[in-house]
């Protein structure tokens, strides 16, 4: 398969926070979620692809091409929608489409005013004046005008009501059904990830915890329950983000290392928001038995 | 070739963003230059300079409200071009006003409609009719004013790109007091005769050498404009967005 986005061992430090070698790919023609905490580092690494942000090493292939010296080049086959609008906003959408048009090779005008249309967004309306999902949409209808193969979106669906993520989940799920095509989609609302995404990464403090099939992530985690006393000693150590209550514990574990557990213990599929919940936790109960 | 390209896609952008803040300020400011300058004084054309000041002043509020620098990272034009084309633009806008405050004044000086003012032998059209005879008077006052302005307007936006609109107010009056203190030193200097004699040139006379000293002119504010904007591209460019 080839990928549309290749990120191999990416550095980035600021005070107090850095992305510590972060290395994933995504394929042509699938989704891939992109989800962690508040403070992962999920907007630094889109910041870093964008070469918005400048990598300390590390190496970002776009379309193939390198995100710094190719950055021109891939910012034409790009489409980047943002958690906020960044456009005038005292402008309309016609006056919108008038000021992007000269910047793209391949902007179609026909098909950016199909997908207003399409969209339900007023042309004479300020953009400034129009609601979150609006805005979203006319993000996504310039993308597509310019017929974007890559998009990225940083917390898209943050602040937007259930309507409107359902249908940007949609424009989304359309847009891929071109396989030359990709979607890269940061967000930490889990349940849109669990819905439209073929492949996740999971980022947290900076470093990628997971990266692969949402499915094999779906298989390869499990929450389990039950009396602290019946934890087998040597599976103790496996547990992650171990939580131990009056009448029992709960904690995150690899189903591979589910062979062997006591019947007393009882375990179900892990959802992809119980996990990012366990990975949190695991940082808290290190930390605690630190200072225990 | 494709730098040039991408710095007037910019400008492009930059006065289609201000155009709909500026335009009906433009036509009521130029109605009311065009018709006191008919009818009154030549030297009220040179006031078409704030109509450039329409078109720039709204850019950097707009774009710092509106988020531009996440646009500015996304579209696809190198970093250095979309500073460089502000300000070029900054400059294009005076020039354009410089040009109509020329062509308005000569249409004021060869229409002289101060004629059809009433009571011709008044003191007040005497007085018009004065302003309509010294034409060094608004020659100078329209190149005077575009220089001014566009330079002024130059330095304080490479001020505001560098060091943020925030602290720009600072050095613009910090700026100002080494300007007078300068000042204050070379007129004392002067009034205990320890300055040698400086021989100011004479502004040419006729319409040919002044067209060239316009020209001249020009060309050096527009170089000054160039050099702010390229100081400024090479600040941001290490900068992230």
């Amino acid at each position: 398969m080839e990928n549309i986005l290749e990120i191999n061992g990416l550095n980035k430090a600021y005070d107090g926070f850095a992305l510590k070698d972060v290395s994933f790919s995504l394929p042509k023609g699938f989704i891939m979620g992109f989800v962690g905490e508040n403070g992962s580092g999920k907007t630094t690494t889109i910041r870093s692809i964008l070469n918005m942000a400048k990598i300390d090493s590390g190496k970002i292939a776009v379309f193939g091409l390198d995100s710094v010296s190719d950055t021109i080049e891939i910012k034409e086959r790009l489409g980047v929608v943002f958690d906020s609008l960044y456009l005038a906003e005292h402008l309309n959408v016609k006056q919108i489409e008038q000021q992007l048009k000269p910047f793209y090779k391949d902007w179609d005008s026909e098909e950016f005013f199909r997908r207003i249309k399409e969209f339900d967004l007023p042309d004479n309306k300020k953009v400034g004046d129009f609601s979150k999902g609006m805005k979203m949409k006319l993000m996504i209808a310039i993308a597509l005008s310019h017929k974007a193969e890559l998009i990225i979106l940083d917390e898209p669906t943050s602040g937007l009501d259930p309507v409107a993520r359902d249908e940007l989940l949609d424009i989304l799920t359309e847009y891929i059904e071109n396989e030359n095509r990709g979607v890269l989609f940061s967000t930490h609302i889990t349940a849109d990830v669990e819905r439209i995404a073929d492949y996740v990464t999971i980022l947290h403090n900076g470093k990628v915890w997971y990266t692969g099939t949402k499915d094999e992530l779906a298989e390869g985690y499990a929450v389990i329950k039950g009396a602290e006393n019946d934890i087998p000693s040597e599976m103790k150590a496996k547990l992650i983000g171990f939580h131990a209550y009056r009448n029992g514990f709960d904690a995150l574990i690899k189903t591979d290392d589910l062979a062997g557990i006591p019947d007393t213990l009882e375990y179900e599929k892990a959802s992809i928001d119980e996990i990012l919940v366990y990975i949190a936790k695991e940082d808290k109960y290190e930390k605690n038995e630190r200072h225990s | 070739m494709k730098r040039m390209k991408d710095i007037l896609k910019v400008m492009k952008f930059d006065f289609l963003t201000a155009k709909p803040l500026a335009f009906r300020a433009f036509i009521i400011v130029a109605v009311i230059c065009f018709v006191l300058s008919l009818f009154f004084s030549p030297l009220i054309s040179s006031y078409i300079t704030f109509v450039a000041l329409i078109f720039v002043i709204p850019l950097q509020s707009v774009a710092d409200k509106c988020g531009f620098n996440k646009l500015y990272g996304i579209l696809p034009v190198k970093r250095k071009n979309i500073t460089r084309a502000r300000f070029l633009y900054v400059f294009l806008a005076h020039f354009l006003s410089e040009l109509l405050e020329g062509v308005l004044a000569v249409i004021a000086f060869n229409l002289k409609m101060y004629k059809v003012l009433p009571n011709q032998d008044g003191e007040a059209v005497q007085l018009i009719k004065k302003s309509f005879e010294d034409t060094t008077l608004i020659y100078v006052m329209i190149i005077g004013v575009f220089a001014f302005f566009c330079l002024l307007f130059s330095y304080m936006e490479m001020l505001a790109q560098i060091f943020g609109r925030e602290n720009e107010m600072k050095i613009i009056l910090i700026t100002l007091g080494v300007m007078t203190a300068a000042a204050i030193l070379l007129s004392v200097l002067n009034s205990y005769d320890m300055l040698p004699p400086i021989n100011v040139p004479k502004l040419p006379e006729d319409i040919g050498g002044r067209a060239i000293f316009a020209a001249v002119l020009n060309i050096v504010v527009l170089g000054i404009c160039l050099l702010f904007g390229e100081i400024t591209a090479s600040r941001l460019a290490k900068r992230e967005l």
